[in-house]
C-alpha cells in the first residue's frame, strides 16, 4: 500500500520526448487508470513507476520515500503484462512462487501463499502445468497470481486484457475489480480501452503525446471533458462535433441554418466547436425540435439503435430507444438540453464554459 | 509403361540421391580414409592400388601411441622401418598423450571463461540500455576483421614480454580473444529474441541483473549457451598457428602441434600420424553427437523468433 507521487517527470529517448513534465498523485489504495492512444506515454509512465526506466527529469515518491534511484527489484511493486510474460521453463506453481523464492521465504510459507492465490483465482488445478499448456485467460490469471502473492506496495498493470477475446475481457475485468477490493493495494492500470478505464477506475488520467490531458473520475471525464481530444476519446459512438460560431446574442451556437441554445452565454461571434454525445437527445415526437434532419442510416443493436442524421452539411450519430420506428429517408426531430452540450474553442480546442447571469 | 508423373518423381529421386552421395563422399571421405589408414601399416597405406579398407586391421598404431613413453627414439630406431610392424616411432611421440591433456585443459578453460565473459557482456549489450551500446558491439566485432596471421608477431612479442611464452595461460587468453567476439554476437541475437516483457517481469519480481541472467536468460538461452561452449572448445582444440608460435615444448604444446611434428625431414609415418589424427577427432565428434540438438537450434538462433 502506498501513495504514489510523480513530480515533474520528463522522459526523452534521444530527441524524442515521451513524457513532458508529468505531475501525478495517486492516492493510497486508489485504482488509477492511465488512458490514451498508443504512443501517448502511458507505458513509459508505468515503467518509470516500476523503476524499469529512469526518468530524464523529476522524482518518483512512494509515500514519503524518494524511490527515483531505487532499482525495480527493491521497489516492492508487482506487474501484470499484456503478453502475460510467464517464465516458459517454469511450472505455474514456480511462476507464482518465483518472487517469493527470490526473497528467501520458507518453502512451506510459499506453498501456503501460492495455494491461497491459486484458490482465489481458481487455477489450483493448473499449478503443475507449464504456461504453454494454458489458454490466454488462464495465463493472465497466473500472471495475476504471481502479482498478488507478493503483497506488493503497488500493482502495475500494462494492458493486461488486450490480448484476450471480448467475452473473456469482460469477465477478467470483473475479476480485477474484485481483486482490487480484496487486496486493497494501489493500482496503476494502463489501457487504451475506454470501456476498461470507465468500469475499473477510481480516477482516470487521459494522456496524449506525453502530456496529461485530464485527471478526474470516470463520470467527471465523461461529463465535463476538458478538451476536444478527451471528449472524442471517451464514449462510443464518439461524440458528434460541429464547427460553427456563437450567435449574436451570445446564448446560442450557430452553423448554417442550425441554431442551438447553450447554457450560459459566450462572447458573440466566437468560433467554437460544438460537441453532442449521441445519447444526449430525445425524440421531439411532434413537439418543437432543437435539431431536425433526415435519417441516412439505422443500425439496430438489440438494446438500442444508432441513427445517422443528416443535418445541413453535417452527419450526426444519435443513440435512440429501440422502440422508436425510423427508416432511412425519414425526417426526424430531436430535443436537446442546453446543459448537455459541450463547447470547445475552435483554435485551442479547450473546453468553453458559458458565463452564468 | 511408366506414367510421366511417376517417371518425373523417379528422376528427381535419382538426382537427389546422386548428389547426396557425392556430398557425403566429399565431407566424410577424408575422415573415412583417416580411420581406415589408422588401422593399416605404412606399407599397406602407400600400396598401389590403395587399400580402401584395411586388409589386415591392426591396432598396433594405437598401441604404439599409448606405449610411446617407454620407447627410446634415436636415429637408428627410427630407420628400422614400418611403425605398425616394428614399433617405429617418430621423435616426439612420447609427447602425444601430454599434449592431448594440454589440449583438453586449454579447451576447457577457453570454453568456460569464454562463456562467463561472453554471457555477461552479451546480457549487458542486449538488455541494459546504456550510452555507447552500439559502439561497444561494433568495437567487439571489428576485432574479428583483422586476420589472425597479421597479429602473430606483435602477439608473440607481447606474450614474451609478459613472460608467458610456452604456457597454457598464453594460449587460453589468445583463444578467448578469438572466441569471445563471435560468442557475444551469437548470444546477443539470442537474448534479444527473448521477449522484453520477461525481463521486465523478472526485474519487478525481484531479480537483480545477475539474478535475471541466471533465472531467466540462461535457462531460456540454453541452446545458444551449449553451442557457444562447444564452439569455444572446438576452436581451441583445432587451433594451430597461435599454438605453433606461442608454445615450444610438452609443457604447453597442444595436439595439432605435436601431430604436425610427426611429419619429419627423413620419413613420415602415415600410419602413426593418422592414428594420432583419429584420437584428435574423437572428442569433437563425441561432443557433437551429445549436443547435436542444441547446436542446431543454437546456431539458427535469432533467425526466427521462437
Amino acid at each position: 500500500m502506498a501513495r504514489i507521487r510523480l513530480a515533474g517527470i520528463a522522459k526523452r529517448f534521444g530527441a524524442v520526448a515521451a513524457l513532458e513534465k508529468l505531475d501525478l498523485e495517486i492516492a493510497d489504495r486508489e485504482f488509477m487508470v492511465l488512458l490514451g492512444p498508443s504512443g501517448c506515454g502511458k507505458t513509459t509512465t508505468l515503467n518509470i513507476v516500476a523503476g524499469l526506466e529512469e526518468p530524464s527529469e523529476g522524482q518518483v515518491f512512494f509515500d514519503a520515500d524518494d524511490v527515483t534511484e531505487v532499482p525495480p527489484h527493491r521497489r516492492e511493486v508487482a506487474m501484470v503484462f499484456q503478453s502475460y510474460a510467464l517464465y516458459p521453463q517454469k511450472s505455474v506453481f514456480e511462476n507464482i512462487a518465483f518472487g517469493l523464492r527470490l526473497r528467501g521465504m520458507p518453502s512451506d510459507e510459499i506453498a501456503r501463499r501460492v495455494r491461497g492465490a491459486a484458490e482465489q483465482l481458481e487455477i489450483t488445478h493448473l499449478l503443475e502445468r507449464r504456461p504453454s499448456q494454458l489458454s490466454g485467460g488462464q495465463r493472465q490469471r497466473v500472471a495475476l497470481g504471481r502479482a498478488i502473492v507478493r503483497q506488493p506496495r503497488v500493482f502495475l498493470m500494462d494492458e493486461p486484457l488486450s490480448n484476450l477475446d471480448a467475452a473473456l475481457r469482460v469477465s477478467m475485468r470483473t475479476l480485477i475489480k474484485k481483486l482490487h477490493r480484496q487486496v486493497e493495494t494501489t493500482v496503476v492500470y494502463v489501457t487504451h480501452d475506454q470501456a476498461e478505464a470507465m468500469t475499473l477506475a477510481d480516477r482516470i488520467t487521459v494522456m496524449r503525446g506525453g502530456v496529461v490531458q485530464q485527471i478526474d473520475t470516470p463520470a467527471g471525464i465523461y461529463d465535463r471533458p476538458r478538451n476536444r481530444f478527451v471528449a472524442g476519446f471517451l464514449g462510443a459512438p464518439q461524440m458528434n462535433f460541429l464547427a460553427g460560431e456563437i450567435g449574436p446574442g451570445g446564448g446560442d451556437f450557430r452553423r448554417g441554418d442550425l441554431s442551438l441554445a447553450i447554457a450560459g452565454t459566450l462572447q458573440p461571434g466566437r468560433k467554437a466547436i460544438l460537441g453532442i454525445r449521441p445519447e444526449d437527445c430525445a425524440p421531439a415526437e411532434g413537439g418543437p425540435a432543437d435539431i431536425e434532419g433526415r435519417v441516412t442510416l439505422v443500425s439496430p443493436l438489440g438494446s438500442e439503435q444508432h441513427v445517422n442524421l443528416a443535418v445541413g452539411d453535417a452527419e450526426l450519430v444519435f443513440r435512440l430507444d429501440k422502440g422508436l420506428r425510423v427508416a432511412p429517408g425519414d425526417a426526424l426531430g430531436l430535443r436537446i438540453q442546453p446543459e448537455r452540450l459541450h463547447l470547445f474553442d475552435a483554435q485551442s480546442e479547450e473546453r468553453l464554459e458559458g458565463a452564468r447571469p | 509403361m511408366i506414367a510421366p508423373r511417376l517417371r518425373r518423381r523417379l528422376g528427381r529421386g535419382l538426382l537427389l540421391g546422386f548428389f547426396s552421395v557425392l556430398l557425403v563422399a566429399y565431407v566424410a571421405g577424408p575422415v573415412a580414409w583417416l580411420v581406415s589408414s589408422s588401422l593399416q601399416t605404412d606399407a599397406q597405406i602407400t600400396a598401389i592400388p590403395p587399400n580402401w579398407l584395411p586388409p589386415e586391421p591392426t591396432l598396433a598404431n594405437f598401441e604404439a601411441i599409448f606405449g610411446a613413453k617407454s620407447e627410446v627414439v634415436t636415429y637408428e630406431t627410427r630407420r628400422q622401418g614400418d611403425p605398425a610392424t616394428t614399433r617405429f616411432l617418430p621423435s616426439g611421440a612420447e609427447n602425444l598423450l601430454p599434449s592431448l591433456a594440454n589440449s583438453f585443459s586449454v579447451g576447457l578453460w577457453v570454453a568456460l571463461l569464454n562463456l562467463v565473459l561472453s554471457v555477461t557482456a552479451a546480457y549487458a549489450i542486449a538488455v541494459i540500455p546504456f550510452r555507447g551500446r552500439r559502439g561497444a558491439l561494433y568495437a567487439i566485432l571489428v576485432t574479428r576483421v583483422i586476420p589472425d596471421i597479421a597479429l602473430i608477431v606483435p602477439l608473440f612479442l607481447l606474450v614474451r614480454a609478459l613472460g608467458l611464452v610456452n604456457t597454457q595461460t598464453a594460449l587460453v587468453t589468445t583463444y578467448l580473444a578469438v572466441t569471445i567476439p563471435f560468442t557475444i554476437f551469437i548470444l546477443i541475437s539470442y537474448f534479444e529474441s527473448i521477449p522484453a516483457d520477461l525481463y521486465r517481469a523478472a526485474r519487478v519480481d525481484g531479480c537483480s541483473h545477475v539474478a535475471a541472467l541466471r533465472h531467466v536468460y540462461l535457462p531460456l538461452a540454453l541452446p545458444a549457451v551449449i553451442a557457444s561452449l562447444m564452439f569455444a572448445f572446438l576452436t581451441s582444440w583445432n587451433e594451430f598457428i597461435f599454438a605453433l608460435i606461442l608454445t615450444q615444448n610438452v609443457a604447453a604444446q597442444t595436439l595439432p602441434i605435436v601431430i604436425s611434428g610427426f611429419v619429419m625431414d627423413f620419413t613420415t609415418s602415415f600410419s602413426f600420424v593418422n592414428a594420432a589424427g583419429v584420437i584428435a577427432i574423437v572428442p569433437p565428434v563425441v561432443l557433437a553427437m551429445l549436443f547435436e540438438r542444441y547446436i542446431v537450434s543454437g546456431l539458427t538462433a535469432g533467425a526466427v523468433k521462437g
